[in-house]
């Protein structure tokens, strides 16, 4: 079988997706739920993963493929180690979040959405969970830090690269 | 299975943890915006110097209270017994006790008694002579009935919410038929909460008496909108009260299953909602025989992966069959034809709570406050620029102004009120007019907006630009289309293109005309994500023409937000410069003949140099300067050092 994927069943035997699929079920809305176990497990979706989903939950692989480029959550590459959120909400845009983005894209080596080179250090496009009283704010492995300024994002940022240079 | 007495006689261990403890108390809220300000840590501390110093008294963790401004907070319960002290019963909220200071507040206020200290916010009850929360602008104006527990009970103990009625209504609504439920609902003019304002009677009267079997009943806990956490708060604080209402709308739809649809961002309420749905399910709650009755209905808690559109009710039924989240047209509505083609109906977690509420409390207390046209209550959030940033609940009619000056403080010092942006970005934003609205959807609607959205308000000062927000917004709503109509994925591409070249400097004399046949044309999309998504830009054009036409003529922004339309200069040479330089994250300020200049071409218009050094660096209007058009932006570059 050819596809964008490569001879994907071997890597899929190595990645014991089947076993991280146990108790779900086709047309019980389970394909998220597998992509978060999947995700959960490896930090990303991996291509050869796909086609366990696509079988276990009876759906067309394009299906499942579908969802996991659909989704902004899901990777299909191997997250970074330290993984930047930058809230998008507009409690942070208007108290200076697009300068906290300015200085974050400059310093981190990445645009939006992109890891840096080495894979150390990623951005991600973040969304607004309701912890406004810290705006504007970015999530640095989940960890809330905030209210952030320009001069406090250059010291983060510079934080952060040192800290992984190690 | 067990009946509800039993229930309730096996959650007296709790009720008398609650209200008739023989010890001091002191309960954390931990919910995601108190642990984001470290609620965990205090938590922690506090039980150790709880455990150091010997004392008699327990720590707790509970739901938030919505107090985001305060926190971390620690709600003081004094035993209601005589002999501990000089306030029996007494209960008092204390603010921003962070873990370093935790063994002093201990210290302050179980050893010495001293509870009017540094910390105190004001007593809840009892304590006599103490500031009261009564008092508080923020809690004053407020109806706490749908919050009533929230930052009382430990969201992850059943027995706590039983202790305080949960599942009463529940109790109430089985022994009724499902006809005198759907009546009761009606009766209370309840209307969906997502800010769609739809009849929640008349919706669950559909599914009702829909064909279509079996059915469903789908909560949207996708919460989307930015600037809004108030269903976050009910799955975080009270997660029993949305699994009641959705069974109260089980059996009177004659529903069997139920999905909770709840967004990625937050994980915590999945874990909470998880639990809840766990434990309801071992008490019989949830199963075969719901109370012993002969009524099925179980739940299933789905988890989201970051899509706004999902928040949109066919786009959410979409994402819960196995698919992209993309929203169908309609007929067939959600009765006749939703989940896995199941008669289904979907409702938002305040309208399953304000359910709830109804049905343990009943109708003629639940119209007790509130309009007319709209009794009760409804949960709001408010952030942006303002002084204090939390969830509250309010009865309907409330005045905006009230909300703004009362609840949020104002605007931040030295500024002044320029807009309110409800309900997230589909939603618009309102100039100085919407202050002297009454919350109700037809009040905002009447007034000239386009809704009173799902609870959000995010408020800007004099220091915040439109056109900007528009961008924003607009930049938003382009991302986040789920790509089936050209109208909108092409239409926001559209406008956003026309924005960004504005804020360059590039306005044109047939950008209003436009913009205008841009969101005329956008009106024809499918779903409401591209029908609203010209809502700011046109009320840009109507409210903040003025603001909007310096932008585009003028080639100037008034308050120099819009990085294109200024720069920054030198302003004289100073001793702070020096690290201004050395924090410059593209290197741009340099030492040239002993004095400091900016590269233009390498600033970003970050603002970090004039943060160090205020009174050296300034921002210019590139055009008062004569400067001409601004270059096309430097493309993203990582800096050299």
């Amino acid at each position: 079988m050819t596809s964008f994927r490569g001879s994907g069943d071997v890597n899929e035997a190595a990645l014991e997706v089947t076993a991280l699929l146990d108790g779900l079920a086709p047309g019980e809305g389970d394909l998220l739920e597998a992509l978060h176990r999947v995700q959960y497990r490896y930090g990303y979706v991996p291509a050869a993963a796909i086609g366990a989903v696509s079988r276990k939950l009876r759906l067309p692989e394009a299906r499942v493929y579908g969802a996991l480029t659909f989704y902004s959550e899901f990777r299909l590459t191997p997250p970074p180690e330290t993984l930047v959120s930058w809230c998008s909400g507009p409690a942070c845009y208007i108290k200076g979040g697009e300068n906290v983005r300015l200085v974050l894209e400059r310093l981190l080596g990445c645009a939006m959405g992109e890891s840096s080179a080495d894979n150390r250090l990623g951005l991600h496009l973040g969304q607004c969970n309701g912890t406004c009283d810290n705006a504007p704010q970015v999530w640095v492995d989940g960890e809330v830090v905030g209210p952030l300024t320009a001069a406090t994002t250059v010291d983060l940022a510079r934080r952060l690269k040192s800290a992984t240079s190690l | 299975m067990p009946g509800y007495a039993e229930l309730v006689a096996a959650a007296e261990p709790a009720r008398l943890r609650l209200e008739a403890h023989d010890r001091p108390r002191l309960a954390v809220a931990v919910d995601t915006s108190t642990i984001a300000i470290g609620a965990r840590a205090t938590l922690a501390a506090l039980r150790e110097a709880v455990a150091a110093r010997g004392l008699d008294a327990d720590v707790i963790a509970v739901g938030g209270n919505g107090l985001s401004f305060a926190g971390p907070t620690i709600a003081l319960a004094l035993p209601p017994s005589t002999g501990s002290g000089q306030a029996p019963g007494a209960r008092v909220l204390y603010q921003r006790v962070e873990a370093e200071s935790a063994a002093d507040f201990v210290a302050a206020v179980l050893e010495r008694g001293e509870l009017d200290n540094a910390w105190l916010l004001g007593a809840l009850s009892g304590a006599e002579g103490l500031r009261r929360m009564d008092d508080h602008p923020w809690w004053a104006i407020q109806e706490r009935r749908l919050m009533g527990d929230m930052g009382l009970i430990d969201p992850e103990s059943i027995d706590d919410a039983i202790a305080r009625g949960a599942y009463a209504g529940l109790e109430r609504a089985l022994g009724m038929t499902p006809e005198e439920v759907i009546a009761e609902v009606t009766g209370s003019k309840l209307l969906g909460r997502s800010g769609s304002f739809f009849p929640t009677g008349r919706k669950w009267d559909f599914l009702r008496t829909s064909a279509a079997t079996p059915k469903a009943m789908v909560c949207n806990a996708d919460e989307g909108d930015p600037g809004a956490w108030v269903n976050r708060m009910t799955m975080e604080s009270d997660p029993h009260a949305l699994i009641e209402g959705m069974a109260i709308g089980g059996w009177a739809c004659g529903a069997e299953r139920g999905y909770v649809y709840i967004r990625d961002e937050y994980p915590l309420a999945v874990e909470r909602m998880e639990a809840a749905v766990e434990q309801a399910r071992e008490r019989g709650l949830l199963g075969d025989s719901v109370l012993g009755r002969d009524f099925a209905f179980d739940l299933k808690v789905v988890r989201g992966a970051g899509s706004y559109v999902c928040g949109e009710e066919s786009g959410l039924i979409a994402s819960i069959e196995d698919a992209r989240g993309m929203p169908k047209l309609r007929p067939p509505f959600p009765a006749a034809s939703g989940v896995f083609g199941q008669g289904s109906n979907v409702n938002n977690v305040g309208s399953y709570h304000s359910a709830t509420w109804i049905m343990r409390h009943g109708v003629e207390k639940y119209v007790e406050v509130g309009t007319e046209r709209n009794p009760g209550t409804m949960l709001f959030t408010l952030s942006g620029q303002v002084q204090r940033v939390g969830c509250f609940e309010l009865p309907f009619g409330t005045k905006a102004r009230a909300v703004y000056e009362q609840c949020g403080g104002g605007a931040p010092a030295g500024r002044s009120f320029k807009a309110l942006q409800p309900g997230g970005p589909l939603l618009g934003v309102l100039p100085e007019f919407v202050l002297d609205l009454a919350i109700e959807p037809e009040a905002f609607r009447e007034g000239g907006a386009i809704g009173l959205g799902g609870g959000g308000f995010v408020f800007l000062d004099d220091s915040a630009c439109v056109v900007d927000l528009c961008a924003q917004f607009e930049w938003f709503i382009e991302d986040e289309s789920c790509g089936r109509c050209t109208t909108c994925h092409g239409g926001t591409q559209r406008m956003v293109e026309i924005l960004r070249r504005i804020q360059r400097g590039g306005g044109r004399q047939s950008d209003v005309g436009k913009f205008r046949l841009i969101a005329d044309t956008l009106r024809y999309s499918n779903c409401f994500h591209g029908q609203f998504a010209p809502s700011v830009i046109v009320n840009a054009l109507d409210w903040f023409t003025e603001e909007l036409n310096e932008h585009i003529y003028g080639r100037r922004c008034p308050t120099q937000v819009c990085k294109g339309l200024v720069r920054y200069e030198i302003a004289g040479q100073d001793g702070d410069l020096a690290k201004a330089a050395d924090y410059c994250p593209t290197a741009a300020i340099s030492l040239r003949d002993d004095a400091y200049v900016i590269d233009d071409a390498l600033c970003v218009r970050c603002d970090a140099c004039r943060e160090i050094a205020p009174a050296a660096v300034r921002i210019v209007d590139r055009f008062e300067a004569g400067l001409g058009p601004a270059p096309e932006p430097v493309s993203v570059q990582p800096a050299e050092r």
